[in-house]
Formats: structure tokens, sequence, C-alpha cells
């Protein structure tokens, strides 16, 4: 009796302490939106905010009189569309070549393996100021081009199609081929479908990676209205020093669709983390 | 029949007009109330001048403006004018052969007489003889104090030399443990542009005006400089000056002196419409060292800046572009506009004297009439290239090391002056 | 039908292939020569100057301190981050419910985006923010966060070890639950208690996630870039300056294509040999006592 009193004591205990840390871990989050929606004197004066207002949300959207407004709302919509534009090429092309280095064998293969794994394991910082003046020579300085085309493709997603490829049986395949498949027609309709655990982690967190980008972005683009609200916000940190607000405000429009894009795939992340864990 | 001809002639012209359309492209500064005050003149431009489409974009003001222009030359996207330059910046994009001479176009006399600038421009002849900044403004710093709080503690006008300041600042702590003096975060940041505003408005103040740099020599008043950092580190020794970040200062009260340009007005009109000239805030010239003789007039910092034209743009843009700054500038009406709009004086020879200001100024914006006042004494950033590394290392070497007790005041001093010798050469 | 297999295995892997010639090799063989010329973006001559970015770069106080703030921000983030998410992993390992709520609750960090989360830090840290409200009550002073060297270290290091120890904790919650069981219930039939068990089976069997924890964490240090950026700008006096503000800075806002480049050079060298003795260095010290 006492021996497990004192295990349900300690339990207890646990789930505190697990329940405290956590919040400690998300509280820049709840602190973030805590004061987007407080009343502008308080921000940054109290935790909690006396009243929930929603200035900080109109300014943002529709800017002060002594301001023009910043195209908030765009830039939102800047990073939607390069991020999901750039993820989905690189889970399209990590399955093709995946499924390519994987399952079908050719002359050559060997080469472009170890390349891939060359290109994977060189320091792409080095690659930083010439890509910016080949992207600048390509006459595509400040366009939404300069922000997606260099980042077509990724060679982590390659590497884990091409892992998870690997560990289906041959028969699979075999047996596909034997009844007259094509291989575009073996990969959609047979292999991608059995990745789906592999599509799930390689897509969320090849999109958050490229939702949080910010150097490139910063590099290629200048004009306000092709900017991501990544680079935005972070040059408007000075300037709009004295307007925290809507600068959380608007770091919430940042952060909070990720958090709940992987909240909502949590299950499936959770089960495909193993896969990461075992690159 | 003659409808059709008439449909035709109608093409012909429209088809001409497109042809015959330049289209320029002018990036104002990263200020938005100048914005607003080049689009009303390209609209009213536009309206009158149907051959040319202008168009106005504020320019990047991140990491700072001017890396902003650099990044867009070098990206091959400069526009074909802007705005927003100082005659440091205007050598180094003339070093990189990146903008062109306004006066080689042959109606610069007419432009000089009719806004009046004959005087104004000659501090702006670069060493080739040419004119390659139109001025805008000339922004006088000037200090502002609370002086609805000063009344409390005593004062009936603000302080004007240094131990006057720290009495002041005694008294302040001793009514208002919590308040501060002066409110600088950016003292112990090293950005450059940020001297503008603290060190160099201190500095012309105890010096009499005598320039930092001239050519490639230092040839600044030692006495002058190392008593202005001494002041500094004095008031944050005495936490009378606060240099970390806070939110806001002078605008609640918490701090009651503070560096101020004209630009702030409109701001402060939306936001904080409290602080009334005369009433809540006052300003002086900025406060000078005890031995500085009190019938002798202030210098301070004037923050000047203007237009130039790139050499990226084709020479019937460069054509357009000139056409239209002469029309805006030429008109009276429209520097009276630019008051208005901004806040900030243009850059005239009679911005003191011309009624047509004078009268404004006087009925709606008395602020600017010390800012006025100030425009003879007041000395424009420095011109050398490398002005970057040159205020940065001030920064870096002197102000940083003195205010955290690392140097004297006299050791700071040296040290950025021998920061900078290899960047005088 | 084996031409169609050849044909077929280039045609899948050809988005792949364009797009590395394009944006890997070209760049790659561009930057080979780059290092060698002081090339200023705005103006059209290039200059030659042989090793004359290498001989700036190395001699250079502000290269001299990103290097050596990689160590010192390795120095508190590594240790600081196998041990918070060692605790975090432990943490979700004995909760016998909801492991996966946490689990996931604790990887949230690492999806935040690094400016965001500066303006909290900045918020937080301001002179008249409550936090600092309550040091001084308690205290009378409190901390000039950003303005001293130590401090904003501090700082800097703390922000990215609460971002990646929930990552990092998966790593190691997967060793965990590949421990079989069997392991700990022998060790408690032979009188070990949980902290005895935790250094004679946990620890030693963690080795392998420790070890890639342990890799990643040092080169993460390499690629500090977002926060002081930022937060600091690289100050106080380069205190938190890194490889990655150098060559931002000095490649985008002083437009110096070739130095920028050649500070990138050594920065990757850096990593590389830096990541290199540390592994060998933990592989000994394995081999030694029996791992792996």
């Amino acid at each position: 009796m006492r021996k497990g009193r004192r295990r349900k004591l300690v339990l207890l205990g646990l789930y505190l302490l697990a329940t405290a840390v956590l919040l400690l871990m998300i509280s820049p989050y709840l602190y973030m939106l805590l004061q987007s929606l407080a009343p502008w004197r308080e921000v940054d004066r109290v935790f909690i905010p006396s009243a929930l207002s929603l200035q900080s949300y109109r300014w943002l959207l529709g800017g002060g009189l002594s301001t023009l407004p910043r195209p908030w709302l765009r830039a939102w919509g800047n990073t939607a569309l390069v991020a999901t534009t750039v993820t989905l090429s690189r889970v399209l092309v990590g399955a093709l070549v995946g499924y390519a280095l994987a399952v079908l064998s050719f002359r050559g293969k060997r080469a472009i393996q170890n390349f891939i794994l060359f290109h994977m394991f060189y320091p792409g910082i080095i690659l930083l100021v010439p890509t910016f003046l080949l992207v600048r020579a390509m006459g595509l300085y400040d366009t939404y081009l300069a922000m997606i085309l260099p980042g077509l493709v990724s060679t982590w997603a390659i590497f884990m199609y091409a892992n998870f490829f690997r560990s289906i049986p041959k028969e699979v395949v075999e047996a596909a081929r034997m009844d007259g498949a094509g291989e575009l027609r073996i990969i959609f309709q047979i292999m991608i479908p059995l990745a789906r655990p592999v599509t799930a982690i390689v897509f969320l967190f090849l999109f958050m990676e490229r939702w949080i980008e910010l150097l490139w972005d910063m590099i290629v683009v200048r004009d306000p209205a092709k900017q991501t609200l990544n680079v935005l916000l972070a040059t408007m940190f000075g300037p709009y020093g004295g307007y925290p607000g809507p600068l959380y405000a608007a770091g919430v429009l940042l952060t909070f669709p990720i958090l709940v894009l992987f909240l909502l795939f949590s299950r499936r992340f959770v089960s495909g983390v193993s896969l990461i864990i075992s690159s | 029949m003659r409808v059709l001809k008439a449909v035709f002639l109608g093409l012909l012209v429209l088809g001409l007009g497109a042809i015959a359309q330049v289209e320029i492209t002018f990036w104002s500064a990263p200020n938005p109330s100048q914005e607003v005050f080049w689009r009303q003149m390209a609209e009213a431009y536009m309206a009158t001048h149907p051959g040319v489409t202008i168009t106005i974009s504020p320019m990047p003001e991140t990491p700072t403006s001017e890396a902003g222009i650099l990044a867009a030359i070098a990206g091959g996207v400069a526009p074909t004018a802007s705005e927003n330059v100082f005659v440091g910046f205007g050598s180094e994009l003339v070093k990189s052969k990146a903008i062109v001479p306004w006066n080689t176009f042959p109606e610069w006399e007419e432009l000089v007489k009719a806004r009046n600038i004959s005087s104004t421009i000659k501090a702006w002849e670069f060493p080739d003889g040419n004119y390659y900044i139109i001025p805008m403004y000339v922004n006088a710093m000037l200090v502002a104090w609370r002086i609805d709080i000063l009344r409390e503690l005593g004062y009936e006008r603000p302080p004007r030399t240094y131990s006057e300041v720290l009495a002041l600042g005694e008294r302040l702590k001793a009514k208002y443990p919590d308040k501060f003096l002066w409110l600088r975060s950016e003292l112990e940041v090293p950005t450059w542009w940020q001297r503008w505003f603290d060190f160099f408005v201190f500095y012309y103040a105890a010096s009499k005006g005598k320039p930092l740099i001239t050519g490639n020599a230092i040839t600044a008043d030692d006495k002058a400089a190392v008593e202005v950092l001494r002041f500094f580190k004095t008031l944050r020794d005495k936490k009378l000056l606060i240099t970390e970040p806070l939110a806001q200062g002078f605008e609640v009260g918490k701090t009651v002196m503070t560096v101020l340009g004209p630009w702030t007005f409109p701001w402060w009109k939306e936001n904080y419409p409290e602080l009334v000239y005369g009433k809540t805030f006052v300003l002086t010239p900025p406060p000078v060292p005890d031995w500085y003789p009190a019938e002798e007039p202030v210098y301070t910092f004037a923050d000047a800046k203007g237009v130039v034209l790139y050499a990226q743009a084709t020479a019937e843009q460069q054509k357009a572009m000139w056409d239209f700054i002469r029309w805006v500038l030429s008109d009276p009406e429209h520097d009276l506009a630019w008051v208005k709009v901004t806040g900030m004086l243009p850059a005239r020879d009679d911005v003191g004297t011309n009624p047509l200001f004078t009268a404004y100024i006087n009925e709606k914006e008395p602020a600017l009439l010390p800012y006025a006042e100030s425009i003879t004494f007041a000395v424009p950033p420095i011109a050398h290239p490398q002005f970057v590394e040159i205020q940065e290392r001030m920064g870096l070497e002197c102000i940083y090391p003195v205010l955290t007790g690392e140097l004297t005041p006299e050791k700071g001093w040296e040290a950025w002056k021998a920061a900078i010798k290899d960047l005088l050469k | 039908m084996k031409r169609q297999k050849e044909l077929g295995g280039w045609l899948l892997a050809s988005p792949y292939l364009l797009s590395a010639i394009v944006f890997f090799l070209i760049p790659l063989g561009w930057s080979l020569s780059l290092v060698f010329f002081d090339w200023n973006l705005i103006s059209p001559t290039r200059i030659y100057v042989g090793l004359g970015n290498f001989r700036e770069a190395v001699t250079s106080p502000r290269v001299y301190n990103a290097f050596v703030n990689t160590y010192k921000f390795m120095a508190i983030i590594v240790p600081g981050v196998l041990l918070a998410s060692l605790c975090l992993a432990l943490i979700v390992q004995h909760l016998p419910w909801l492991k996966q709520f946490y689990a996931v609750g604790f990887f949230l960090p690492y999806l935040a985006s690094g400016v965001a989360i500066g303006l909290v830090v900045r918020g937080l840290l301001s002179y008249d923010s409550p936090l600092n409200e309550f040091l001084r009550q308690i205290f009378g002073s409190s901390p000039r966060w950003l303005r001293d060297p130590t401090w904003a270290t501090l700082v800097i290091s703390f922000m990215i070890v609460w971002k990646f120890s929930g990552y990092y904790a998966l790593i190691f919650l997967a060793g965990l639950q590949g421990i079989p069981r069997e392991l700990y219930e022998a060790a408690a039939l032979d009188g070990a208690g949980p902290f005895t068990q935790f250094r004679k089976i946990t620890l030693p069997l963690l080795y392998p996630a420790f070890y890639t924890v342990l890799v990643l964490a040092v080169g993460l240090c390499f690629g500090i870039f977002t926060e002081p950026y930022v937060l600091t700008g690289g100050g106080p006096r380069f205190s938190t300056h890194t490889w990655q503000l150098e060559i931002y800075y000095q490649a985008f806002e002083r437009f110096r294509a070739g130095y920028g480049a050649t500070v990138a050079v050594l920065n990757a060298v850096a990593t590389f040999v830096s990541v290199l003795l540390i592994r060998r260095v933990v592989e000994s010290w394995g081999a030694k006592r029996g791992f792996r």
C-alpha cells in the first residue's frame, strides 16, 4: 500500500515537473501571443495584460497615420508561397531520385550517389556569395524566382526517400513490373503511397526550415512587397522598436502557422521521427 | 470613313504617346512623411506632364539606407534618382562611379537661382568641382527638455553648461529616483550613423563647430572631444544617462532630455499629442562645457541630405528626372509643402527670411523656429568616403571603452585616432 | 528493356542533376576564383590580390573574434544542450501516459524563427520589463543583458540551447527506448538502485545518441547567425560575433564579394577540422571504455 502511494506521489511529481518544463519551453510563444494582444501602454511592461486588445493587429494590417503600412499580410503570403512551392518540389524530386537510386540499377548510379554525398556534406556557406552573384547574373535579383529556384532540390530528402525505398522488399516492385506497370506508375501508385510516413516527416521538416529561412531571402530580395515575413520582421526589428506590439503580432503570424501544422500532424511526426534518428 | 480616320489617329497618338512615355523611378527616404511628399509631387507633375511616368517607392532602410542603395546598385536595380544621400555617402558613390553630376544640365544655374540656394550649395561642391547632390534639407540637431518636469524641479529654463546639467540631474534623482536625465541606448552600440545623434552633436557644440576630419587629416579639437567623453561618462556613472534598451523615455517623462530632429514632430503629433512646444517641452542648442562663453552661439550637428542621380539610368531617364526635380524645387510653394508634410526645413538660403516660410512656422510650427535659427551654426556630416569605418571605430574603440571605464576619456580619444589612421590615406 | 532502364534512371535523376549543376557546381567553381580577387560589387573593376584576402582575414580582429567566439559558444552550448536534452528525454521516458504530448511539446521551440524569438528576448530583457523590475527589487540592479559581453553571450547561448534541446531530446529518447528493459530488471535484482542503474546501464548504452548529439551541437555552433544578428549585431565589442555574421557583413553590407567568399572558406575549414578533431577525441575516449 505504501509503495503504491509512494509511486503515485512520484508520478505526480514527475508530471508536475514535466508540465512546468513544458510551460517553460513554450513560454516565449505564450509571451509573444499575450503581448500581441496587449494594449500598447502595457507591451513589455507586464507579463499578462490587464485587457485584451486588437490594437496591434489592426495597426499591423492597416498602418498608423504617421507610418505607411508595410505589407505584412503580403509578406506572410510570400512566405507561404515560397515555402510551399519549394517544399513540394523538394519532396517530389526527393521521391523520384530516391526511387531511382534505391530501386533501379543503371550505369553511373554509383557516381550519382557519391556526388549526392559530396553535395550533402559540402559546406554551403562557401556557396553563399557565388550563388548570389549567379542569381544576379541571371537577372533574377529581387524576384520570387531568386528565392525559389536555388532551393528546389534537397539532398536530405533524396537520402531519406532512398533509404526508405531500399527497405521495401524487391518483390513489390517486381510484382508490379510483371503486371506491366511502367516506372512512373510504380512510383506514383505504389512507392509514394507506401512512403507516407517519410513524406510527412520530410515535408514537415523541409517546410518548417524554408519557412524560417532568413539569410538567403534577406540577401536576394530587396523589395518589401516581395520579402518574406521573416525578412520583413528582421528588417523592422530596429526601426519599429518603438512599436513592439505590432511586431509581436507579426511574430505570431510568422510562428503560429508552423506550430499548428506540427501539432496537427504530431502523430505522423512522432511515428516518423525514428526514421530521422536512424539517418 | 471619318470615324475610322479619327480612330486611327487616336490610336496613332496613343501609340506614339506610349513610345514617348519615359518611366523613371524615385526612391524616397525611409521616412513615411517624405514618401508622402514625393508622391504628392509626382502626382501633380504627371497630371501636367503626360509623357512621363514617375514611380515613388521608399528605399530599404536595413541594414542602413546606404547599404540598401548599394545593394540595389550591385543588383543592377538602382532607381533613376533618390534622396537621402549625404556628402560622405555621395563621395563613396562618386568613387564607384555610381552617380552623375547635376550641374552638367543646362538649366543648373537657373535652378540655383530659383530655389535660392547659391549660398547653401557651396558646401555641397565635390573635389572635382561638380555638384552630385542637390540638398533637400538641413536638419540641425537640437536638445529637447521636458520643461514641465524641469519646472517641478524649480527650473524656469533648461541648463546650459555641463555643471548645470549635472546639478539638474541631482535634483531630478532626488525627487524622482526612477527617472533618468537622458536615454541613449545606442551610445554603446557602434552603429556608425548613431554617432551623428549623440557624440557629434555634443562635440560640435563644445568645439565651436571644428570639423573632425578635413580631407585626409584629423582636425578635431581634442580638448573639446575629451570633455564631451568625460561628460558622457559622468552622466552614466551618476545613473543620469541610461544606455540600455528602454522602450519609451522622453515621450512619457521617464527622461527629461533628448537629442531631437524635426522629423520627430509629425510622429509626436499622432502618438503623443500631450507634447506641446513651450508647455511640455522646449528646445535649446546642445549643452556646452563650463568654459564655453555664454554670449557665443552654440554649434551643432546637422543631418543634411539631398537628391542624387544614378549612372545606371539611361540618358533619357536622367533628363526626365532632371526636369521633374527642377519642377519640384523651383517653386517655393513646394518647399512649403515639404515643411508642412515632413516637419523639416528645406535647404534654402531664405528659410529664415522668406515670409512664405516664416509666416507658416510662426503660426503653425513654432517648434521649427529654433531649427531655422540654428542652420547657420550647423555642421554637416563627414565627407570622407570611409565614413562608415571612421564612425564605427569611434563607437568601438572610444565610446564603449570610455563608458565602461576601460579607458579614460583621453586614452579613448587617442584610441580612436589611432584606429582610423589606416583609413585616412 | 535495359536501355530504357538506363535512360529511366538518368531521367528521374535529371531534375536533381540540373539543379546541382546550376546551383552547386557553378557557384563552387566561381568561389574558387572569387577568393583571389578584391571585388566591390558596385564598381566595375576587379582587382587580383592573390592571397591578399586570406592574409587580411587571418589578421583581422573581427575574424579572430568570430573564430574564438565559436569555441566560446561551444563551451556553453554543447554541455548545456547535452544536459538539457538528456533530462528532457529522461522525463518523457518515465512518463507512463501522454509521452507523445510532452515529446512534441518539448520539440516546439525548434520550430520558431530566430527573429520572432529575438523579439521576445529583447522585450523580456529591456530595461523596464517586468523581469528586470523584479530583479531590481530583489537585487537592487538588473544585469546589462545585451550591453555586457558576458551576459550577451549567455543570452544567445541560452536561446540556442532552448531551441535545440527538444529536438536533440528526441534522439536521446530513441536511444533510451532502444535499451532492453530486462537489463534494468536484472540490475534491480542485483540490488542496484536507480542511480547506479542510470550510471551503469543507461549512460553507456546512450553512447551512440550522445555521440550524435555532440557532433550536431558542435557543428551547430559554426552556423550561429540569426540570434546575434537581430539582438546584438555581433557586439558588444564583437563578443557575440560569428563566422556567418562576418561573411554577411563583408559580402552584403560592405559589398566585398571576394573577401566575403574568403571568410566563408575559412569558416568551412574551421568547421571541418574542429568537427573532425572532436569526433576523433570522442571516438577514442569511447573506444577506451569499450563503446561503439
